[in-house]
């Protein structure tokens, strides 16, 4: 099994670094391509099983994006494949169509393969979390960002949010999901968060993998539900 | 508009009267208050003579301490928000406590401790003489997102006139200053790490130059150390004041400025602090104290005792040392410290769950996964007990960084953690805890104490 970590040395703000760890950890048997920004991505010339990608900051999310675009077709094919690719807090936004960056008064052209559009601004900060529900399960998770996806998601949203914001303030159905490609503004260790999510992430590739450290994380994953759903814990 | 800002000023004034009065701290409201009856209040205040603000994600808060105590010992008057809040309405009433019901400053230097996100509420309205940046590292994602985005912030609010005190071995606060400002560095060349590996977690990886992926000399943590850009020629800048050598066993370390060395007093043995130390005389030596004022002042100053402590109860040693929570960067350099006391059964306890994260709210935890939690693998640490409402997320965070689930213990209060270390296994015990919980600290340290007395 192959998994490409793309670009994690500067893709992993807000520990989304450990998600890759927490892969490592559940699938010991795996091998790990990191692929830097100056490689050639793996996945140019070969089909990994699974491929993550983390938050960034924005200048490095135009870097990122201009590294991407001459494999766009590529990544369509991959995406058409259903190959699992994941996408935390702001690494969803570079499939999305264009990004504009209000602060710097500019605009660029995302890879395009999600119908969204994403709005950034420097001078507001949004901080959240979310309570969803995701194929029988539930998913907890955290938020913090600058910018918002804009459009429609009714047809190919990730989450169905119980409490907390969903792709912008006015929406409870969270990122997208096209075919296996998801995207998610939730940050950070999603993985670690979520072991039944990290294990049904892994079942898209075709293999089979128990969470590592799955009785202390299902431990703290229960307790995060638990205050989650709890009406005194402020959303 | 002067009318407004009088009036705004003499209310913040009887509203600190009355509040003192009270006994209550009033170091943030009467700021508030005086922002919210005169916009832009900041900006009709006469500043004192010396205008001295204090940056960075660590280290500001040891630096003015120390830069306030020593000018005070040279005969300075100084103000100083240090002890209350660093944002905007800090600074206010900082500002108003020591200004003249004529509009004029009773003392002569500010050194004002300055949040990095609240720059552009402050730096264009009380424009800093000097401005020292300790280092610009991620912090609170929730407040600051990326060291990308702080360092825009301070850079567009610095006036060009002030002349900046800044961290050579800091890529990131060195590059502070794009409207021309004058500058002097400081920075470290005494024990130099052997690695040039990259670390856990690193905020500068590529050239912001021109994109290279940027060589390092060494590294002494995270993204502190000496780089240089293999394309452009981009590289650390080299240090106007620099830390040549520390002799732990004298405590003392040497300075070299110019052609000349200079000895101090170490207050501290964490590196961490010799970069505080060092930005703290080459700020007050840019404003003309001379070396033996300034080493006068180190001899005399002690790290405050809320933030360092170390006591013996019975056959236990107690090590008190403040974390910032919520700061993955502070806090795994405080993990870093504890593992490398010389001690073979040292037993950790870990109190660094933010205090209102956890009120009617579930704290989020992605920061500890961007701390880097392998120094408690250590074998020098024998037990480790977290304890707080999120020690089950520390337990799991701990695990994935290899540390041995056999010494480890979770407890839901700091009360039941204390109670929980084998004192009979580790009789040093190192209670790290986070900065707002500094009762808890001290109740902790209460039954610490009580236990080593007793023996139990």
């Amino acid at each position: 099994m192959v998994v490409e970590i793309l670009f994690e040395e500067v893709c992993s703000l807000y520990g989304d670094g450990q998600n890759v760890h927490y892969l490592q950890a559940t699938l010991p048997g795996a091998q790990f391509v990191h692929t830097a920004l100056t490689d050639e991505p793996y996945f140019a010339e070969h089909t990994p099983d699974l491929i993550y990608i983390g938050a960034m900051s924005e200048r490095i999310q135009r870097r990122v994006i201009e590294k991407l675009r001459p494999y766009t077709a590529r990544l369509k094919e991959l995406v058409e494949k259903d190959v699992p690719i994941l996408a935390t807090g702001n690494a969803g936004e570079i499939f999305c169509k264009h990004i504009t960056y209000k602060t710097e008064e500019t605009e660029i052209d995302g890879l395009g393969l999600v119908d969204l559009t994403v709005e950034t601004d420097y001078f507001n900060r949004y901080n959240g979390k979310v309570l969803a529900d995701f194929e029988g399960m539930q998913i907890v998770g955290f938020r913090s960002q600058f910018s918002f996806m804009q459009g429609d998601n009714s047809q190919n949203y990730f989450l169905q949010v119980r409490r907390g914001d969903g792709l912008n303030k006015k929406s409870k159905l969270e990122g997208f999901r096209v075919h296996n490609l998801i995207g998610t503004n939730l940050l950070g260790p999603i993985l670690p968060l979520n072991p039944l999510f990290c294990e049904y992430f892994i079942s898209l590739s075709g293999e089979q993998a128990e969470a590592a450290f799955k009785e202390q994380a299902m431990d703290a994953y229960r307790q995060r539900v638990r205050e989650f759903s709890d009406p005194e814990v402020k959303f | 508009m002067k009318i407004k800002y009088f009036m705004a000023l003499y209310v913040a004034k009887g509203a600190q009267t009355a509040m003192r009065l009270l006994g209550r701290n009033a170091t943030f409201l009467p700021g508030k208050l005086a922002e919210k009856l005169c916009k832009n209040f900041l900006s009709y205040m006469t500043p004192p003579k010396t205008v001295i603000a204090v940056t960075g994600t660590n280290g500001k808060t040891t630096v003015s301490n120390l830069l306030t105590s020593i000018l005070q010992d040279n005969g300075y008057s100084v103000t100083n928000n240090s002890f209350g809040s660093n944002v905007q309405a800090g600074i206010i009433s900082a500002l108003v406590a020591d200004t003249k019901l004529s509009g004029k400053p009773k003392k002569d230097i500010a050194v004002l401790e300055v949040d990095e996100r609240s720059s552009l509420r402050i730096y264009p309205y009380m424009k800093p003489d000097y401005l020292l940046c300790n280092n610009l590292m991620r912090d609170s994602i929730k407040r600051n997102a990326h060291t990308e985005f702080i360092q825009f912030i301070v850079d567009k609010a610095l006036p060009a006139s002030t002349k900046l005190v800044l961290n050579s071995d800091d890529l990131i606060a060195s590059g502070l200053g794009t409207k021309g400002q004058e500058r002097v560095y400081f920075g470290l060349e005494a024990e130099i790490p052997q690695t040039s590996q990259p670390q856990h977690i690193r905020d500068i990886v590529y050239c912001p130059r021109c994109g290279e992926l940027l060589q390092s000399v060494y590294v002494r943590y995270n993204h502190i150390g000496r780089h240089y850009c293999p394309k452009c020629g981009l590289k650390s800048p080299v240090p106007d004041y620099c830390v040549t050598e520390i002799d732990r066993e004298k405590n003392t370390f040497t300075l070299r400025h110019g052609e000349e060395y200079h000895t101090y007093t170490l207050i501290n043995d964490n590196i961490v602090n010799a970069y505080n130390f060092c930005g703290a005389i080459a700020v007050l030596t840019e404003i003309g104290l001379s070396p033996e004022q300034i080493s006068k002042g180190f001899a005399d100053s002690k790290i405050v005792k809320t933030r360092y402590e170390q006591l013996d109860a019975g056959d236990l040693h107690i090590t008190m040392l403040m974390a910032k929570g919520q700061n993955p960067i502070a806090c795994a350099r405080c993990y870093d410290y504890a593992a490398k006391v010389s001690d073979p059964d040292k037993a950790l306890l870990l109190i660094v769950d933010d205090k209102d994260d956890n009120i009617g709210n579930s704290e989020s935890t992605c920061w500890l996964y961007d701390c880097d939690y392998r120094a408690l693998k250590d074998d020098s640490i024998r037990q480790i007990v977290f304890a707080g409402p999120r020690c089950k997320d520390h337990y799991l965070r701990a695990l994935l960084a290899g540390v041995d689930a056999g010494k480890i213990r979770c407890m839901e209060s700091a009360k039941d953690g204390a109670n929980a270390i084998d004192t009979a296994a580790s009789k040093h015990i190192m209670v790290l805890f986070e900065m707002y919980r500094a009762d808890e600290a001290a109740m902790v340290k209460a039954v610490l104490k009580d236990r080593g007395e007793r023996g139990v």
